[in-house]
């Protein structure tokens, strides 16, 4: 009875797919887990361990469920990568900044991702092991253009040394829900959507009896 | 989250592949006259029309239109090959399910019942009274006749009497509850078909609930403790535990329906994969093939709009229901007792469409079924050291054993959580052999990510040996609603569905076990 009615998000909480990719060995694995192990301590992340949490947080007021899928980076399953990304709200792009190979299996993926799913998925590359710049083989310059030229933005980060994760997942959730804030928008406005729904975020709305989540975030 | 959709939208998108589906077929068809075409185009015609158009009767099934079908079908049996014993008719399932029916619920005489019920003794004291009496009182014989035959006359005449005045009074109450339900929802105009359903089968939920108490007794129950979850998820068994009542009778009339479709697709022979395995689509196969994807896409639909039909009516009976949770737990009852009759059918469809997939699944088996989870990619530390397996087993051995239960179950919703428990168990075992290799250092957080799931879920999916997965998870990406598909559950049917995929395309040779 609390809760707030009518305001655009007042009571709503949103829940957004984010897909991780990248190559084997670039530390998709480590950056998530790192992401998760900040917050909680081990018993709290799901007995499928790192290949899919979940994350609730509460950004600006909003509370938001996060749900990261990991994708296997190696050649042999590449061409199964639509069916994990269907449906994905954002991407977490993962190369590795001593290997420019990983850096243009990234680029590929971006391509795919465009192709099979347009402007409406957040896109986030990562240049990971930021520890290791003395063996850098991925200039700062190139990636951080390439990202711009295909609306994405660019993220350094250390899994070792914790640094940078943070800011990646709360700036890419904040983005998505930029993105299904304008999409609400143009649904209220009467303007209909050329495809149906499917794709695009699931907005809840509470139940009457939940509460408002207290704190900043907790697993599920 | 709440698995409710947009049942609109859904149908929009449905229109949107009919439409396009039609246009590929009518290609196809110009060429070469197809009556299968138009035969399954008939399917969704027929079930749409009765979901949508003339729900009116819920009692179940013994209407007359539900058996002009079955007429069409044994025609088009005759026509096609020879049915094959596994399924039995249309007419069958529907005594069945309606036995089932019977046997659970205590049905009541009606007067004429209970009186010739009462006749039935008296004949036989009569009988018995008759064989007693000695050759000198066979002039008692004619006067015991009389009486027997005064006394049974008389029953009947005020057992019909009772009918009758019984009949009106039903009469009148239900004209009664038809205005209560006028009242519920007021009308605005002219009634939509949709609204007349309505009407009709909350008169019919009303009629119910005059003649059963627990109901009644159950909503006071829960006005009482109205935020306890327990109690609801215990209204709902109770309430799918009822078989006379209006929700479970329409359950059961469109489950007929549905199999009374499906029935003359999936009784012609199938042929087990295996047997002969072709690589390539032909032309002609892809012909046969084109009807029956359109056959899916219609059932899919179709079962999205009973559910929605069933829930609201659950809603209608309950009101205290129509939170996001409940209607969740609403949701999965109808799933289970929809789907458990006719999941055989339903698979026989599938494995009808997938054939080819589940054929190339088997040409790998046969090819790798001796391979080590090494030949897959999987890490030496991620499996046991050579010869520390316990004699006679293999390698994530639980975990295959896990995905075989997937096939024994009926329920979309249990085969999902068998496939959650499977990849559970692939990470327990993964942090098992880890622990054999690390026996020293310190348990660290022994994660696998999807690097290590993948190889290792393909390796346990091939030594399953169990080539209708392909198909059971097909069925599973169908009907399970999309709400669920985002979580856990979602992420371990795509991984099934990849590793799956990957299995398939092992025995081509083109992509490389390993490395």
């Amino acid at each position: 009875l609390v809760m707030a009615a009518g305001g655009t998000g007042g009571g709503k909480t949103y829940s957004f797919k984010v897909v991780l990719l990248g190559e084997g060995c670039v530390g998709k694995t480590s950056l998530v887990l790192r992401y998760c192990e900040n917050k909680f301590n081990d018993k709290h992340i799901t007995t499928l361990q790192a290949s899919f949490l979940t994350k609730k947080l509460n950004i600006t007021g909003k509370r938001v469920n996060l749900a990261i899928w990991d994708t296997a980076g190696q050649e042999r399953f590449h061409a199964l990568g639509p069916i994990y990304y269907r449906d994905s709200n954002g991407a977490i792009l993962v190369y590795d900044i001593t290997d420019e190979d990983s850096f243009q299996k990234v680029k590929n993926w971006v391509k795919e991702l465009r192709k099979m799913l347009g402007n409406d998925i957040c896109l986030s590359i990562v240049g990971n092991k930021i520890d290791l710049d003395k063996d850098r083989h991925v200039s700062v310059e190139e990636a951080e253009s390439y990202a711009e030229s295909v609306g994405a933005k660019h993220y350094h980060t250390s899994a070792k040394l914790n640094k940078g994760i943070e800011e990646l997942f709360l700036d890419l959730c904040k983005r998505m829900m930029e993105t299904a804030q304008a999409e609400e928008r143009l649904k209220g406005n009467g303007v209909s959507q050329s495809a149906s729904n499917r794709r695009g975020v699931q907005i809840v709305d509470d139940e009457p009896l939940a509460t408002p989540a207290g704190g900043c975030c907790s697993s599920g | 989250t709440c698995k409710h959709f947009s049942l609109q939208e859904a149908y929009c998108e449905y229109l949107r592949i009919i439409h396009f589906l039609s246009y590929a077929l009518l290609e196809e068809a110009t060429s070469q006259s197809k009556n299968c075409v138009f035969q399954t185009n008939l399917f969704c015609a027929r079930v749409i029309s009765l979901i949508t158009v003339s729900p009116s009767d819920t009692s179940v099934v013994s209407s007359p239109k539900s058996s002009s079908p079955t007429k069409k079908h044994r025609r088009v049996l005759s026509d096609g090959g020879g049915p094959s014993s596994s399924f039995i008719p249309p007419e069958v399932f529907q005594q069945l399910q309606t036995l089932k029916l019977q046997d659970s619920g205590k049905k009541e005489l009606t007067p004429i019942e209970e009186a010739s019920r009462l006749n039935q003794k008296l004949k036989a004291n009569y009988e018995a009274r008759l064989a007693r009496l000695t050759p000198g009182q066979a002039y008692q014989k004619t006067s015991l006749t009389l009486s027997l035959q005064r006394q049974m006359m008389e029953n009947l005449v005020i057992a019909k009497a009772r009918q009758d005045a019984l009949q009106r009074k039903m009469e009148d109450r239900r004209l009664r509850l038809q205005e209560e339900a006028n009242r519920r929802f007021a009308a605005s105009g002219a009634m939509t078909a949709e609204e007349q359903e309505q009407r009709i089968l909350y008169t019919n939920v009303l009629e119910y609930e005059q003649d059963h108490d627990w109901p009644k007794l159950w909503k006071a129950k829960i006005k009482m403790n109205p935020d306890n979850m327990n109690l609801m998820s215990e209204l709902v068994s109770c309430l799918f535990s009822h078989s006379d009542h209006p929700v479970v009778k329409l359950l059961r009339k469109l489950q007929y329906c549905i199999y009374n479709e499906l029935y003359p697709i999936v009784s012609t022979s199938v042929q087990s994969p295996g047997v002969e395995f072709r690589p390539s689509l032909s032309s002609q196969n892809l012909q046969e093939q084109g009807p029956i994807h359109f056959t899916v896409l219609s059932l899919s639909f179709c079962v999205l709009c009973i559910s929605d039909q069933l829930l609201s009516l659950c809603l209608l009976s309950f009101e205290c229901l129509n939170t996001a949770t409940s209607k969740d737990l609403c949701l999965a009852s109808i799933e289970e007792a929809f789907f458990t009759p006719l999941w055989s059918a339903v698979m026989a469809l599938f494995r009808k469409v997938n054939r080819e997939r589940e054929q190339a699944f088997v040409a790998s088996v046969r090819l790798y079924r001796d391979a080590s989870p090494a030949d897959f990619g999987v890490p030496l530390k991620l499996f046991p050291p050579e010869g520390r397996s316990p004699q006679g087993s293999y390698p994530y051995q639980s975990a295959v054993q896990e995905l075989k239960l997937v096939i024994k179950d009926c329920c979309p919703q249990r085969k999902l959580d068998c496939i959650v428990r499977t990849l559970r168990l692939i990470c327990a075992c993964a942090e098992d052999y880890r622990c054999l290799h690390e026996a020293e250092s310190a348990p660290k957080t022994a994660a696998i990510g999807a690097d290590d799931l993948l190889p290792i879920l393909s390796f346990v999916a091939l030594r399953s040996q169990c080539p209708q997965l392909v198909s059971e998870c097909a069925a599973l990406e169908e009907f399970i609603h999309e709400g669920y598909l985002i979580g856990e559950e979602g992420y371990c049917l795509t991984s099934m569905q990849s590793a799956l995929s990957y299995v398939e395309t092992l025995h081509t040779g083109t992509s490389h076990l390993g490395t």
